[in-house]
């Protein structure tokens, strides 16, 4: 009950997309499949707001953007280069590199952490999924 | 005069009783333990017969178990009635695997946080160290798609 009431902005919005809350122990769980990333980018920073640097460890927030495959993604690292690998994996050979803020193309996925990309130099590889960022056409 | 006989009768009955009561329990009791024996779930079950009437205490994990622990043991013969005390306690969820997905991609997740240090238990992510403000929702962000349990990241300083 508390934790509904605590996070009640953030399971509003869950339930706007289909979006599963559940609670576990003493932690909430949202989980699920955004439309786009600003309503991912949204839900973290009101996430934020409520629990400030997310000290409470009552809530875990898992909510990925829907990523077409064959589709963009832009390359989300804060500021940096992202790495392009031969696997995925970070202990993966580098093949290449797409910049900060480069659109790139998704190829497929290994799983939820790697992607296979191709850059705009053609070069295909693994990237991190945390650093990709579906965009809509 | 006839409440002596009563008396008499009853204590004559209850005589009775008491010397064959006895055998019946033991061959009761010990009919239970052998089924019980055979269900690896009716471990923490134990067993009292009086006078016919078993007594089941300790605990199983759910309440079908519970249900059929008592079935088993109303079936055997001579039993006159069933007393489930049974409790019912969960068993303890077994986090060995989750901890070893978890632990398995730590290293990605922390490569391009290197003042991060991290540790799994029982699927709660503990993570030490420092890190930069702008960089902790993405952290966290790798962090909660490994599906955790927890993640406690109060020994971590945010600068």
């Amino acid at each position: 009950m508390e934790l509904t009431n605590k996070y009640k902005e953030l399971i509003d919005i869950a339930k706007q997309y289909d979006i599963t809350v559940s609670e576990i122990g003493n932690v909430l769980k949202i989980d699920g499949v955004l439309p786009s990333a600003d309503i991912k980018n949204k839900m973290w920073e009101i996430y934020d707001k409520i629990d400030p640097n997310f000290r409470s460890g009552d809530l875990i927030l898992d909510v990925k953007v829907s990523a077409q495959i064959g589709g963009k993604v832009k390359v989300i690292t804060q500021s940096g280069n992202l790495n392009i690998r031969k696997g995925p994996g970070t202990d993966q050979p580098i093949v290449g590199k797409a910049a900060h803020h480069d659109i790139i193309t998704l190829v497929g996925k290994a799983n939820e952490q790697w992607w296979l990309v191709r850059d705009n130099d053609g070069e295909e590889g693994y990237a991190f999924a945390q650093y990709l960022e579906p965009v809509r056409d | 005069m006839k409440t002596l006989s009563v008396f008499s009768v009853l204590l004559f009955a209850l005589a009775v009783c008491m010397t064959s009561c006895g055998p019946k329990d033991l061959d009761i009791q010990k009919t239970v333990q052998t089924n019980l024996s055979a269900m690896p779930e009716a471990v923490n079950v134990a067993v009292t017969v009086i006078d016919g009437e078993v007594t089941l205490t300790g605990n199983v994990t759910d309440d079908a178990t519970k249900a059929i622990v008592e079935s088993s043991v109303a079936g055997i013969k001579n039993v006159k009635s069933v007393v489930n005390n049974l409790e019912i306690v969960a068993p303890t969820p077994d986090f060995t695997e989750l901890d070893s997905i978890i632990t398995s991609s730590l290293t990605d997740a922390l490569k391009d946080h290197s003042t991060v240090s991290a540790t799994v238990k029982e699927g709660v992510i503990t993570l030490t160290g420092d890190i930069k403000k702008t960089e902790l929702p993405i952290l966290m962000q790798k962090l909660s798609a490994l599906n955790p349990v927890k993640i406690d990241n109060t020994s971590l300083t945010v600068k």
